[in-house]
């Protein structure tokens, strides 16, 4: 049961790196970095449900996960509007803005 | 919840079954508005799981602020950028496309051994004895420091995306 649960987000955590490493678009590297910071959450949820029924730390980190994940989602998603209002484009591979 | 085992196991493994293949749709289908909308059932169903294992608040914070704020952000991201990412063809599956995914099986092979090799229930039993009255977020006192830093990085964060954003 809980081996279960843990194999399920340890599959989305790898599905996550393999989309935010091989993704050719900006803001779907943004989704697959959602898809990891949700699996660490079913983990923290996990462990909270089954050690530590009456605390709830694993919850209340994980609230603290969602607020910085929507805090990093906000700025992530404000620096690729602008790269695309500069460059008309989004794709990775051409964001070496500071390589001069 | 305190459902029945066979209908807590049965909403389980569907659950599991839609976040696999949402997981699948996020990073393999070529139409972004596509993966972002399967990035919206993923974590809709997150939260559906959260409220399986009795945390009803994350299971509401997951709700509003996932799914309500930052899926509709990336849907208007998806669909102010989206002119000439249509022409891409999806065959370039490039060498390094290859190696990632050898790289990534093996993490997950591992982290399989890991979960399998760990003995839990020998945990279970040594922290039966630690469960004190039940506590949020405003009277653990573990948590004041955390709380107010994440209110000012967001009110920062927020400011900031605003003034990188505008015209």
């Amino acid at each position: 049961m809980l081996e279960h649960v843990l194999v399920l987000s340890a599959y989305l955590f790898s599905i996550g790196i393999y989309g935010l490493v091989t993704s050719r678009n900006m803001v779907r590297a943004l989704m697959c970095l959602e898809l990891l910071l949700n699996a660490v959450n079913i983990n923290f949820i996990t462990f909270s449900d089954f050690f530590d029924n009456r605390q709830l730390k694993g919850n209340i980190f994980s609230i603290f996960v969602i607020a910085i994940a929507a805090a990093e989602a906000a700025i992530g998603l404000a620096i690729v509007s602008s790269i695309y209002r500069n460059r008309k484009s989004t794709r990775i591979n051409q964001s070496n803005l500071l390589n001069k | 919840m305190d459902l029945p085992g066979s209908i807590h196991d049965f909403l389980l493994v569907s659950l599991g079954l839609v976040l696999i293949l949402g997981g699948l749709g996020v990073v393999l289908l070529t139409n972004p508005i596509y993966s972002a909308f399967s990035l919206g059932l993923v974590l809709v169903c997150i939260s559906l799981f959260y409220i399986l294992s009795n945390s009803h608040f994350v299971a509401a914070a997951q709700l509003l602020i996932y799914v309500g704020a930052i899926n509709v952000l990336i849907l208007f991201a998806v669909m102010f950028m989206n002119g000439s990412e249509y022409s891409n063809d999806w065959n370039l599956w490039t060498v390094g496309d290859g190696i990632t995914s050898l790289i990534c099986t093996s993490i997950f092979i591992s982290l399989i051994t890991i979960i399998s090799d760990t003995s839990w229930y020998a945990i279970i039993w040594t922290t039966r004895t630690n469960q004190i009255l039940e506590q949020d977020l405003t009277s653990n006192a573990d948590f004041f420091l955390p709380f107010e830093f994440i209110s000012i990085i967001l009110l920062v964060a927020l400011i900031g995306a605003i003034a990188v954003a505008r015209q």
